[in-house]
């Protein structure tokens, strides 16, 4: 073969392009066979996503005091913030008496103490006229306009790419698959993509498509209409923007600059565009934080309705975006350091009855702990319901629950296991597989054939069960010896023939235990290949006693050692690259009866001279597959770290984010592909991460003139700078930082709920400097502001491209690389 | 419990009895008068007359030395970490360069030990187990010297306590917790840096409690005297081991606290006589321990002037500056068709290669492009030779011929007459990178891809290609992949050589070679230069960079230990002692050091933390709540006095949450002496309601306070002979795995393996070996 025809692609890998899946799909040997697919079954279902929050609700302030952060009394040099619809109110009033000498005095008695975030203002009186109601309105012609642009640039050209981007890949396959019904396993949990299934359900797609990374979208895949319903929750967000920015109290021109820049960040744009989890995750990221900010402007109001259900929408959203993404408990994080902060000012407070910090206390425990942990768990319910159909994750679940899904033929399998029965093994911990061998062998220890543990179906997952060395071989002819308690048995891998085998080398991660490794022959081997069998007890026939013969599915076993006197053990350790991430099984020295990592029932049992069984299978309750498939979700998590040994030129560290040292290329980079970059608005994400920095400075300089007594603030100012800044630093901080200390490997979309917060904090601090400064005139802050609006669209429309797609070759494209580290252009 | 009602009566009265009428009775917060006291019991007023804490601290000091170094000679052979800094003794007395990723304070003075006891450095000290006696080395001498920090250490625990203001029985209870830990014993006793890092840390923390105290009398020569000595010992602690810097955190997080409390307009001082304070300490614990630092290196380099096994860390220029060195010596101009041999600087193989090709098909499919193999070989061989080709034309003679920084050449591997080459092709081991192959000379039909860009590190424009000190990178010029390797074997086809491919990234540390030797060359001059060896005179650098180097690849180096250990442990094990170290085994007699604490202590001092905790958090409940249960200045000493060893344990252990290198338990020493004292001062406040106080220094702008004194009775005495008797019995119980003697059987290693976590040797059979 001459070299051309081999060439790598260094720059331009036109062919297929590279998705996360080489990290994010669990990796196995290539020899591996994978089970095959059958679609089948239809879907239904009632899951509808919450929008309530977008709803503007009716006794919304007026555009007015959502800028009377700091309103003084007679403005100084005629910076005064309000513009020409309140005439109404007098210029001269308070600060701390927001209701003013106007029609809505009367009111007053429902105003409670002023604290930070939006000043309070008592609902309206029923409009009159059409006119009145217009005007009441007013505030929300500004988010309804940026609402309309957020539909303009999300649905823009949005089907422009029929080929499959990305991690499209991924989640539209997993939304096939519910359409299908057929089990799989991923390391998300479920609501995202049952939202990616329904958006296929309502768009018309029946499920065939297997989603080839790369791939041209055939004929009957309704894929555009796919991604603008993904997009729709990348247009929520804008909204969503505006009125967080209005609850947390900023003025009105920063709520205008908070909901430009997340209209017009190209990231968080070309993001939402695709079928992909993210524009969910950053739509529910987006709604906590709204229903917190909601929440927290109730907090004079305490037990009242709109209390309750600000405190109640706060809890749905974390179960949502905890059920996209686990990336979501961030955000929870957040919402909990908030509720400890107020429950210990709460507990200062000595005026309350002891009645009332027990219903506080409660209203939290039931609202912001137990809701989202049932909203996580329901959808949990709903994909098992859903799923009914033995699929390609199958064996990440234990065998019970795998004998419940339709197409599954355990239930034909005999019951009773005998000698020469050929059978698979599946450990019954907590994320437990299937016991494994392979060819490959272990490089360290005794160097022997590798025994794992493995969550999908293969033939290497076969073992007979054989009798001792010089025990006659179980006849075909002659009467089965049916499997009992205490059985002294070899297990023979049926691929290589070799015997289950354990000795006294430690095992390759779990040092302590003794290593299990595959060795021998069919005869060759030692009576360190011999294991008694103890039964455990039976699911359905009960204790150890009514067990005479052990059955396929329902008998916990465990297998010890004769020679070693250790039992057969896998738990969750990952073994490294050389054994394929996978589960390390050894032999555990110590003998701990209570220990379901070392439990094994028979999954499939094969024997030709048995009758074929036909068993009702007792249901595997809820909760104990809510809690297995979780803790395979962790296991499978924590086995994708990077590979040193393999470079990646799409994941980044934490480290390249805040200033966006790089970009994604998120697909083929041919000259006849249309190019998607993943990269933020420069200008926006610097701006962000200037800010945080800016934020902790000023908060020092603030602090060390507080210890010398300059008071550059009243105290209802100082309570909202600390009380933005906190939710916003916080915020930032929780969501960055523990990317910092994770093993696992992460891309530049992991900042992108982060960017939120550091968005937030520009905002605030621009807020606090500028827009509601007494010392600049009104006219500065017209400058100030239009400069940032203008450079922050100028800039999204200057790299527009990047998430509207680009055509022809990329160098062509001037003027995109403004750091040298973007690796947008071939070179 | 009519005697504990007794003692809160007793206390009660106290602070009104005894009004201090002068500054002079406030100033002796532990004096003699007190033996007069009617309240007070009569033991306890002994115990703290100034000739009983006197007689306390003799007899505690006189059992650390006698624990540490009991058979001090045992083992007479090389045990665990020994391997290294026993080598870098010698080093210092054979004034040999070496590296390693710690400062050299602690490793200096091991040096000056040796030179002290007459060792001369012939010892190499390769292997744990390796004989002392057989080699003749003195190694009694090496380990006294952390066998005298280390029971130093036991009196300095004391005094803190003491100048904390806490009674002696109570000083004493913390002593006895480092005085019987089978840990700070085992580790005093060898050639390791802990116990005087632990030293230099103990000192520190009393510099700074003396310091504190005398925070009325500023900028007397007292107060300036235990600033610099804060300042200094905090230096020493940094220079002896590389985790000292939590030290200097852990003193900075305390003199911020400090000066924020300055800062406090309550306080009344003007901002002028803040940035007196503020200047004082950036002086005394800023400018001062880095003088220190430096001079600590300075001395280091000037000892280490010759040659030896740490050149190779370092920069060409470093190196060059070493006496002997084989840069210095043999590092020449390589001019244009020099035949040279190249080395990979990382893993030390040659540029090699043969005339055996690429199989076409690799194991997992791919598909080579069958051209000539180039790998990186170890050994010396004629197919390492390669000659430098222009692409430029040369002058006949003269300086041009000299290949330069950025130039474009060529490179012909001499046996088989072919270029060196790259291309668009996967190396057999990794699909992202080129794979390097050889052409023909004569067949120009892939003349550019034969062509290399020639990178020198550091390099100004035009300066000239050396040997040995010329470290380049080869760039590719029509893909820009540089030549790279790392350590992993082709298979039997290319004989087991090492993988040599082009990388996309040309800054990878892989991609660093130089020219081992210059073979052949047309140069008359160079071949007669060749020829000669001379002793040069070792050129200078500045002081400053040398450092900067050092401390630059100190760092590096220290982050990059992540290689897995079997005795490496986390630190969330480390408070409750759940694993130790195999520091040195024997199987004749069974014989072993195995690094573990006492158990009893350790549990100790995690518990005064959690009831630290516990109280601190009680407190502040209560206080949210209008409740003040504890009065004032007993939560004042607990915030301040008890805060800042709280301080120094947190700051030496949390860290090593966040950091990926190798961890192992004796990490945790410095925080256990901290814990220490904090189980000290919150046994005081378990058993007295009140405390010793005044005990900071009076001074002329405070006004006269009472004195009181902590009352615990006689139960304190009880329960600490008690406890020291506890922990002196497990102490010797556990001792035969501290001294490595005598042996112990099976079933005896089973007995003193108290958790179940602990890996012996030798145990008996019914648990299996480890």
């Amino acid at each position: 073969m001459k070299p051309a025809d081999v060439a790598l692609n260094f720059g331009t890998p036109s062919g297929s392009p590279r998705t996360s899946s080489d990290f994010e799909e669990l990796n196995y040997p290539h020899h591996h066979t994978a089970t095959s697919n059958s679609p089948t079954g239809s879907l239904g279902w009632t899951a509808v996503p919450r929008r309530e929050e977008e709803l503007p609700l009716p006794h919304y302030m007026s555009e007015d005091t959502a800028r009377r952060r700091v309103p003084r009394a007679p403005a100084v040099d005629g910076g005064e913030t309000f513009v020409a619809q309140d005439e109404k109110h007098p210029m001269d009033y308070d600060v701390y008496d927001d209701g003013g000498k106007d029609v809505y005095a009367k009111m007053k008695a429902a105003r409670g103490p002023v604290g930070s975030g939006r000043l309070r203002r008592p609902p309206a009186p029923p409009p009159t006229t059409v006119g009145e109601l217009i005007q009441q309105n007013l505030e929300h012609i500004p988010p309804i306009i940026y609402t309309l642009l957020a539909c303009w640039t999300r649905f823009h050209k949005i089907g422009k790419s029929g080929n499959v981007i990305w991690d499209e890949a991924h989640f539209g396959k997993f939304g096939s698959h519910y359409l299908k019904r057929e089990f799989y396993f991923d390391v998300h949990p479920p609501l995202g993509k049952m939202l990616v299934g329904l958006a296929g359900l309502l768009s018309g797609y029946d499920g065939s498509f297997d989603f080839k990374s790369g791939e041209a979208y055939p004929e009957h895949v309704p894929y555009t209409a796919m991604r603008v319903i993904m997009a729709t929750f990348g247009v929520a967000m804008v909204p969503l923007g505006w009125y967080t920015a209005v609850e947390l109290g900023m003025s009105w021109r920063a709520c205008h600059l908070v909901a430009l820049m997340v209209l017009f960040d190209v990231a968080w744009l070309c993001i939402s565009r695709f079928i992909l989890l993210d524009s969910m995750l950053l739509f529910f990221t987006f709604t906590t934080v709204f229903c917190l900010s909601k929440f927290h402007n109730q907090q004079y109001h305490s037990f009242s309705f709109d209390w309750w259900m600000w405190l109640a929408m706060t809890g749905i959203s974390i179960g949502c975006v905890t059920s996209v993404k686990w990336v979501g408990l961030f955000v929870t994080a957040l919402v909990g350091l908030y509720t400890i902060e107020d429950l210990w000012d709460k507990f200062g407070d000595l005026k309350m009855p002891v009645r009332d910090q027990i219903r506080h206390w409660g209203a939290r425990i039931g609202c912001l702990i137990v809701l989202p942990i049932l909203v996580y768990m329901a959808s949990f319910k709903l994909h098992f319901l859903i799923l009914n159909h033995s699929g390609p994750g199958d064996a990440q679940m234990s065998s019970l629950f795998q004998a419940n899904l339709v197409g599954n033929d355990f239930a034909s399998n005999p019951l009773d296991v005998a000698f020469g029965s050929k059978v698979t093994l599946k450990n019954m911990g907590w994320g437990g597989g299937l016991l494994h061998s392979h060819v490959q062998t272990y490089p360290v220890g005794s160097n022997q054939q590798q025994v794992t543990c493995y969550h999908y179906k293969d033939e290497n997952n076969d073992w007979y069960i054989t009798p001792r060395w010089g025990e006659p071989e179980p006849d075909a002819e002659g009467p089965i010896r049916f499997l009992q308690d205490g059985d002294v048995i070899r297990l023979r891998h049926a691929a290589t023939t070799r015997n289950l085998h354990s000795h006294p080398i430690p095992a390759p991660v779990t040092k302590l235990n003794h290593e299990v490794s595959c060795y021998g022959n069919l005869t060759i081997g030692d009576e360190h290949d011999y294991w008694v069998v103890e039964v455990v007890d039976d699911i359905k026939r009960g204790k150890k006693n009514n067990v005479d013969k052990i059955h396929s599915l329902t008998t916990r076993l465990r297998f010890r050692h004769q020679v070693l006197g250790c039992y057969l053990r896998a738990a969750n350790a990952i073994l490294p690259q050389w054994g394929f991430k996978q589960v390390e099984v050894s032999c555990e020295k110590e003998n701990n009866p209570g220990d379901v990592h070392t439990y094994w029932n028979v999954e499939s049992h094969w024997n030709d001279r048995l009758p074929r069984g036909n068993t009702k299978f007792y249901r595997s309750p809820f909760l104990r597959d809510f809690w297995h498939l979780n803790v395979a979700m962790m296991t499978s998590n924590n086995a994708l770290i990077p590979d040193p040994d393999k470079e990646d030129i799409l994941a980044s560290k934490p480290l390249d984010w805040p200033f966006l040292r790089l970009g994604l290329r998120m697909c083929g980079w041919g000259d006849n592909q249309t190019k998607y970059y993943l990269l933020g608005t420069p200008v926006i994400w610097w701006a962000g991460t200037t800010s945080l920095v800016v934020s902790l400075l000023v908060l020092a300089v603030y602090l060390i003139r507080m210890q010398r007594r300059y008071a550059d603030m009243e105290p209802r100012e100082w309570d909202h700078f600390i009380y933005v800044g906190k939710i916003a630093f916080f915020g930032w901080f929780l969501h960055y930082f523990p990317f910092m200390i994770m093993g696992r490997v992460t891309y530049v979309h992991h900042y992108l709920p982060t960017l939120y917060f550091s968005v937030l904090m520009f905002a605030h601090l621009v807020d606090h400097f500028v827009l509601t400064s007494k010392r600049f005139s009104e006219k500065t802050k017209w400058i100030v502001f239009g400069a940032l609006s203008f450079t922050i669209f100028a800039c999204f429309w200057w790299f527009r491209g990047l998430a509207f797609g680009m055509d022809g070759p990329i160098n062509e494209h001037w003027g995109l690389r403004w750091r040298r580290s973007w690796n947008i252009y071939n070179d | 419990m009519s005697g504990v009602q007794d003692v809160r009566q007793r206390n009660k009265g106290k602070g009104i009895n005894r009004d201090a009428s002068g500054p002079s009775s406030a100033v002796d917060y532990d004096d003699h008068n007190v033996a007069y006291l009617p309240s007070r019991s009569y033991i306890e007023s002994f115990l703290n007359t100034e000739e009983a804490s006197a007689a306390v601290v003799a007899i505690l000091t006189i059992i650390a030395f006698f624990t540490r170094f009991y058979k001090i000679n045992h083992p007479d052979q090389v045990v665990f970490d020994e391997v290294h800094f026993g080598k870098f003794a010698s080093y210092y007395i054979r004034r040999e360069y070496y590296f390693d990723v710690h400062p050299p304070l602690a490793k200096l003075l091991f040096g000056l030990a040796g030179w002290f006891v007459g060792y001369d450095g012939h010892f190499d000290f390769e292997n744990i187990g390796d004989s002392y006696t057989e080699n003749h080395v003195p190694y009694v001498g090496l380990r006294a010297l952390p066998a005298i920090l280390g029971s130093l250490t036991v009196p300095i625990v004391y005094a803190i306590m003491k100048e904390c203001g806490y009674s002696t029985i109570i000083a004493a209870f913390s002593a006895i917790i480092i005085l019987f830990d089978n840990a700070h014993v085992a580790q005093s006793r060898l050639i390791l840096l802990d116990a005087t890092l632990i030293f230099f840390l103990s000192l520190t923390m009393y510099s700074y409690v003396r310091f504190k105290k005398l925070r009325y009398q500023e900028f007397s020569p007292q107060w300036w005297g235990w600033l610099l000595a804060t300042g200094t010992f905090m230096a020493c602690t940094w220079a002896s081991k590389v985790n000292g810097i939590l030290t200097v955190v852990a003193v900075g997080v305390a003199v911020l606290i400090d000066l924020w409390d300055i800062l406090d307009y309550k306080k009344g001082h003007s901002m002028q006589y803040f940035w007196k304070h503020f200047i004082a300490r950036a002086a005394g614990l800023i400018a001062l321990p880095l003088v220190i630092y430096l001079s600590v290196f300075w001395v280091h380099l000037a000892i280490l002037s010759n040659t030896g096994p740490g050149d190779a860390f370092m920069s060409p220029s470093f190196q060059e500056t070493l006496r002997g060195n084989e840069l210095l010596m043999k590092s020449h101009e390589i001019r244009y068709y020099d035949t040279v041999t190249i080395k990979h600087k990382d893993t030390q193989v040659y540029l090699h290669s043969h005339p055996e090709r690429y199989p076409l098909k690799y194991d997992d499919g791919r598909i080579s492009s069958q051209g000539q193999q180039v790998t990186g070989y170890g050994h010396e061989d004629s197919n390492n030779q390669w000659q430098i080709i222009p692409t430029k034309a040369l002058p006949e003679t003269g300086r041009g011929r000299i290949v330069r920084h950025e130039d474009v050449i060529q490179l012909l591997h001499v046996n088989t007459g072919t270029v060196l080459m790259t291309h668009d092709v996967a190396s057999p081991l990794m699909a992202t990178n080129e794979e390097f192959t050889t052409w023909p000379k004569d067949d120009h039909s892939r003349y550019n891809d034969t062509l290399f860009h020639l990178r020198l590190s550091d390099a100004a424009p035009g300066e000239a290609w050396k040997s040995k000190s010329g470290h380049f990178r080869l760039i590719h010029v029509p893909t820009k992949v540089a030549m790279w390797s790392h350590p992993t074997q082709l298979p039997d086809w290319a004989f087991k050589q090492q993988e040599i491919n082009g990388n996309k990234n040309a800054n990878e540390k892989g991609a660093v070679w130089y020219v081992n030797e210059i073979v052949d060359s047309q140069d008359p001059d160079l071949k007669a230069k060749l020829e000669e060896v001379e002793m040069k005179e070792p050129k200078r650098l500045n002081f400053f960079k040398k450092f900067g180097e050092l401390q630059l690849l100190m760092l590096q180096h220290n982050a990059g230990l992540t290689a897995s250990h079997p005795y490496a442990s986390g630190p969330i094990n480390w408070p409750f002692l759940l694993s130790g170290i195999s520091f040195w085994t024997q199987n004749e007699g069974q014989k072993q050091i195995y690094l573990i604490g006492n158990i009893i202590g350790w549990w100790a001092s995690v518990g005064g933390i959690c009831i630290y905790i516990g109280i601190l958090g009680a407190d502040l409940l209560a206080r949210r709540r209008g409740l003040e249960p504890i009065p004032d200045d007993v939560r004042n000493r607990l915030w301040n006095s008890t805060g800042f060893f709280i301080i120094v344990w947190a700051v030496h252990y949390f860290p090593f949450y966040l950091m990926s290198r190798q961890l192992f338990i004796h990490h945790y020493l410095p925080s256990h002496v901290a814990s220490a004292l904090v189980a000290g001062s919150v046994l005081s406040f378990v058993l007295s309601e009140t405390i010793n106080t005044p005990v900071s220094a009076w001074g002329p702008s405070v006004k006269p306070r009472p004195t009181t004194y902590a009352d615990h009775g006689v139960k304190a005495p009880v329960m600490v002979a008690v406890f020291a008797i506890a922990m002196f019995s497990l102490y010797l119980f556990i001792s035969p795995l501290t001294y490595g003697t005598p042996g112990l059987t099976g079933e005896q290693v089973n007995a003193r393996r108290l958790l179940s976590s602990w890996t012996l040797h030798f145990a008996a059979k019914e648990s299996g070996n480890i």
